[in-house]
């Protein structure tokens, strides 16, 4: 790339971000709504959701064919020890288990779903390493190599321990190894730096080949130059597919239902559900008492206190305490001051919000 | 399964278990059988079929195709691959060789130093074992319990090219008998304190990992076996990088301890000594007793692997000038780092591989005895396809060579290696001459393989050297019969110098030369020549006996003991003048160079530099290009709806400032779907064309909900690509741009 160009650009970037400000304060701001919209009931929008109308399906398909045709290309790269890094606006989750799954069948291929919230890499790692160590035994048998007796079961070793292993070089298994493909390596479970620190040392290890897809523009500043020219040694391929998000954006609450009370009740649901059963209590005690006093601005805290301790459900400050700090972080529970000057606690949820959420949690 | 409609026509994957795999962290795909292992090499024996893929090509869909075919050749591709590795492993040795031949002597005085340091410590006393064995530190004054610390100044921001040199420190200084563990700035992290500093310095020096690692298991473990005659080295290779108070707390540890373990601390510093003082408190930096070391500078460096790797025949494997250029420009102005650089050529190895099939030959440069390899049935050659290709090589053609067979190949690639040779020694040469004005051998090296200047250089060279000839062409003489050598380009720069170079210097330069030519007869001979009366005339000069030979060059000196080397120099840079006109011939123009040489600039860039930001954003607004669809591109700039839901959406997004009110983005969305798919009903209705877009035109007016869920579907896609953020809660009616412009 010229130098001119990138000033170019750079002037072009900041140019634009001026002009956007610019845009957002010149006081013609529109003010009106989303309640605006004459929104459909959640129910036929997540419906219609489902049922919506593939554009261009002949040329995708298209598309992805001529993706196709470069397959025995991507085995060659990553046989020469690249990671391959497809990017481009649509979903490539199907693109790469096609290719894993077609192309990659001499190698075996552990898949992580990096769009999920939250994945347990050394969990991975286990999973990696019994894989490579069934490899080797098939190869022990066709080669009549002695493999050390009494391995240790991974899942009681250090991830050290484990990336040791896979890293361990042996001249004659130059050319197998463990394909790893991450879909959304820049996903909300591993967009963390410690989960990328460990992809990448997995990622570094001779008998691992990493076959990754991103779709966040801004991803690449997940890594510095140690990770993307040494540990993953990224090969980038610009493959957009227009394929929808399906999976990918199943997290995602829809923009025109989130403030519907069915919505904010399910999430609230769903975050109870993983509670242990007596915070799950706890919280029931405190979602009674505000269907009870709708007018009271939430229920004092010593007042909590004191029934869950009758009810068994806490034996301490400090436990509910706990339970609250949970509740918190979920936003599940809010803390406000009562025109007396006491703190109380409450649940941002409407009357009918809750009724539903207390059904639903009671099943 | 997700399985968009795209990949439909796919053999369908197993399909009941997919939709739980999706929502599982992850899963096994699937596991290789014993016999699927063995399927490699059975494979070789396929049917050849016929390959013209020619490297220049585009990636296009014909392209592709000739991959598929290419697919069946598996035996050739297998053979690739095998000469890839090959190749790759002596390129990156000779890297490991040359730097770590340039970092030799700075390691031997760190080696020095440590050990005079060691001695120091051991001054101060020796502890008893029992003394020693104690899970506490002894207390003793406060000089024995500094730290010898060594900086070492690696003059680079880039810390990433230096993570080599510290391991080559570190096996450096291991071999000189010391206990070494290399500690990187991961493991100085606030999340695991000084626990986890500890934990990998007794996993490095004891082989054991603790949970509850404690420093007496490492004073044990040095009383133990013998290990006290030695120092423990620590080498942390990024101090700038490290969190500060975790390696205070480490310091100090050390400097308890440090009468009964002598620990010796090598720092790496990528900014100034500065960096020290930012990062610890001053009570701990009482503790250290530093010392300063240089590294070398990445141009040195680079250089000096240019000169290994590129210019000399090191695999054979060569890059063409675009390529050169292109990785010389992100070197200097975008990168900086070395690293990067080897992986530019690592992937343009690669590349070079996966799509030339005639690529294997390069093994043939690999292994001296040459013909042998090749006239043997190693390859099963020659194969009618494979020749078929090499005989289509444009720059075959362009010189037509007139048979056409297998030794015309072999012929013209045994041709092609010595004109590299010769190419090769006259660079060095040259650059031999520019040292030390600080012109890099990098830029040397592209101006060199300049095809352009390369057709020039050699058709206009003289046909050799009269030995009488005037000896006085002005710049502008000599820029008449080498345009190449345009003014202001390096050879050129490094010709006129020659022509100003003392007597001395020309001496030594000449004296370079003689050593680089070794391989070419014709040239070796004129620079002994050259040599031999230079040093006639020096001890001339230094008798006195000054003889007039101003018949020679009477117009140019009136000072006499100046013309003599005078003379000399012109002859010099009249010899450089012959060698850069006949024997460096620009690899672009020698035929058959494309199965050793790489050009394809576009596609190196693209694998090496991946560039989200943009080409998302771009995927996005020329959606019509990409999906190659006939309705949507010819409208110039009006959105139809017929396009990518996305794709309008953000097209929209465009016009809003950075916050896009929710309400307005939606209503544009809609009559976007609805108004112009009346307009664009009407005109597929008139238009006389009979390939009517059915999909379009059947198109009902989308219902409602069916816009509202686009809507929202839209809106998650654009928000996962990054290019919007969800609405806050003191805003719920507007989402964010995040992305200005491409």
């Amino acid at each position: 790339m010229d130098i001119n160009d990138v000033d170019e650009e750079e002037c072009g970037f900041s140019r634009n971000y001026f002009l956007a400000k610019e845009l957002g304060s010149s006081g013609k701001k529109s003010t009106l709504k989303i309640s605006d919209i004459d929104l459909v009931d959640e129910q036929e929008l997540r419906a219609a959701a489902g049922n919506i109308e593939p554009k261009h399906e002949k040329e995708i398909i298209a598309l992805v064919n001529s993706y196709k045709k470069m397959f025995p290309r991507w085995v060659f790269e990553l046989r020469c020890g690249f990671g391959l890094l497809m990017y481009g606006f649509g979903s490539k989750k199907a693109l790469i288990e096609d290719f894993a799954s077609t192309a990659l069948t001499e190698y075996p291929v552990v898949v992580i779903n990096g769009y999920l919230q939250s994945v347990n890499l050394k969990q991975v790692m286990i999973a990696i390493a019994e894989l490579w160590w069934d490899q080797l035994k098939t190869r022990q048998k066709t080669s009549s190599r002695i493999l050390p007796k009494g391995q240790q079961p991974f899942d009681s070793r250090s991830v050290d321990d484990i990336l040791a292993f896979l890293d361990r070089s042996e001249a004659e298994e130059n050319d197998s190894f463990v394909c790893v493909a991450i879909h959304n390596i820049d996903g909300p479970g591993l967009r963390d730096s410690e989960s990328q620190q460990y992809l990448a040392r997995i990622a570094s290890c001779s008998h691992i080949r990493i076959i990754a897809s991103i779709d966040h523009v801004n991803s690449p500043l997940l890594w510095d130059k140690k990770m993307i020219h040494t540990q993953f040694n990224w090969y980038w391929y610009h493959v957009p597919t227009f394929a929808p998000y399906k999976i990918e954006g199943i997290f995602f609450p829809l923009i025109l239902a989130h403030s519907s009370t069915s919505q904010s009740a399910k999430t609230a649901a769903i975050v109870l559900q993983s509670l242990t059963p007596n915070a799950q209590s706890v919280f029931k005690i405190l979602a009674e008492y505000q269907l009870s006093h709708p007018e009271e601005e939430g229920m004092p805290f010593d007042n909590l206190y004191t029934v869950s301790r009758e009810r068994f459900l806490v034996s301490s400050q400090v436990t509910l305490n706990s339970h609250l700090t949970e509740f918190k972080d979920h936003e599940l529970v809010k803390t406000r001051r009562r025109s007396d000057g006491q703190d109380c606690l409450y649940i941002p949820l409407a009357n009918d919000a809750l009724e539903k959420l207390l059904s639903e949690i009671n099943q | 399964m997700s399985l968009s409609a795209a990949a439909t026509d796919s053999p369908p994957p197993p399909a009941p278990d997919i939709t739980e795999n999706n929502l599982q962290p992850f899963f096994v795909l699937h596991q290789v059988s014993p016999q699927k292992s063995n399927k490699k090499s059975t494979r070789t024996a396929k049917t050849r079929r016929r390959i013209d893929l020619t490297p220049s090509l585009p990636k296009s869909v014909e392209n592709l195709e000739v991959e598929k075919a290419e697919e069946g050749d598996h035996g050739y591709v297998n053979k690739r691959m095998e000469t890839f590795e090959r190749v790759w492993s002596k390129i990156e040795l000779t890297i490991k060789d040359v730097l770590r031949n340039l970092n030799i002597s700075g390691f031997n005085e760190i080696h020095r130093w440590v050990r005079e340091s060691f001695n120091t410590i051991k001054s101060f006393g020796t502890p008893s074992f029992p003394e020693a064995t104690q899970s506490f530190p002894i207390v003793k004054d406060a000089t024995s319990k500094q730290v010898f610390t060594g900086l070492v100044l690696t003059k680079n921001m880039e810390f990433v090219d230096d993570l080599l040199t510290f391991e080559e420190l570190g096996l450096h200084l291991k071999s000189q008998g010391c206990h070494v563990a290399n500690l990187s700035s991961l493991d100085f992290s606030v999340k695991n304190g000084i626990g986890g500093c500890l934990r990998s310095l007794l996993r490095q020096l004891v082989m054991v990992t603790l949970d509850a690692p404690d420093i007496s298991i490492l004073a044990t473990w040095y009383r133990e076996q013998g290990n006290c005659n030695n120092p423990v080295v620590i080498i942390i290779d990024d101090l700038e990088r490290c969190c500060g108070p975790v390696l205070s707390d480490f310091i100090l540890t050390l400097s308890e301890w440090a009468f009964k373990i002598p620990v010796i601390l090598i720092m790496g510093v990528a900014t100034t000594l500065d960096a020290l003082r930012n990062t610890l408190p001053s009570n701990v930096l009482h503790h250290l007793r530093p010392c300063k070391f240089i590294l070398g500078t990445p141009f040195e460096r680079m250089d000096a692997i240019v000169e290994a790797v590129l210019v000399k025949q090191c695999s054979g494997f060569r890059i063409g000038h675009k390529v050169a250029v292109f990785m010389r420009n992100f070197f200097v102005s975008q990168d900086g780092t070395i690293t990067s650089f080897i992986k530019a050529l690592k992937i343009a190895c690669a590349q070079h591989f996966s799509a030339e099939p005639l690529s294997f030959m390069l093994l043939w440069f690999l292994i001296e005895e040459d013909s042998q390899v090749l006239e043997g049935e190693n390859y099963g050659l020659p194969s009618e396809a494979l020749l078929k290709h090499a005989f289509d090589l444009p720059s075959y053609r362009r010189n037509k060579v007139t048979e056409l067979n297998w030794d015309t190949l072999v012929h013209g690639l045994s041709e092609l290696k010595n004109l590299q040779n010769q190419w090769s020694t006259v660079l060095l040469c040259i650059h031999e001459a520019v040292k030390s004005d600080k012109i890099h051998l990098l830029d040397l090296y592209c101006e060199a393989l300049d095809p352009e200047s390369g057709i020039l250089r050699v058709s206009n060279a003289p046909k050799g050297i009269q030995k009488d000839s005037t000896i006085s062409p002005g710049n502008k003489d000599m820029h008449k019969k080498y345009p190449s050598l345009q003014k202001g380009g390096f050879i050129w720069q490094a010709i006129c110098k020659l022509r100003d170079l003392p007597a001395m210097q020309l001496c030594t330069l000449l004296k370079g030369w003689e050593k680089h030519t070794a391989g070419i007869p014709e040239i070796h001979d004129k620079v002994k020549e050259l040599l031999s009366m230079l040093k006639f005339e020096d001890s001339k000069s230094l008798k006195g006996d000054l003889i007039d030979m101003s018949k020679r060059s009477a117009s140019r000196s009136h000072l006499n003991l100046g013309k003599d080397s005078k003379a000399a120099s012109e002859k010099a840079a009249r010899l450089a003048e012959f060698m850069v006109g006949n024997y460096m011939q620009a690899l672009e123009c020698i035929a058959f160079h494309e199965v050793v040489c790489f050009k394809d600039v576009d596609k190196l860039q693209a694998a090496l530099i991946g560039d989200p930001r943009r080409r998302i954003q771009v995927d996005l607004l020329e959606f019509h290009n990409i999906v190659q669809c006939s309705c949507c591109g010819r409208h110039g700039n009006t959105l139809l709806p017929s396009m990518h839901d996305s794709s309008i959406m953000h097209a929209l997004a465009q016009e809003h400032g950075d916050l896009i009110n929710l309400h307005d983005w939606y209503q544009s969305f809609k009559t976007v779907l609805l108004s112009s798919s009346n307009k664009w009903k009407n005109r597929v209705k008139h238009s006389p064309s009979p390939k009517k877009r059915k999909v379009t035109t059947e198109h009902a007016k989308p219902s409602e909900a069916a816009i509202q869920a686009r809507f929202c579907k839209a809106v998650t896609e654009l928000q996962i690509s990054g290019l919007v953020r969800m609405p806050s809660k003191r805003r719920p009616d507007y989402v964010q741009r995040v992305a200005f412009g491409l």
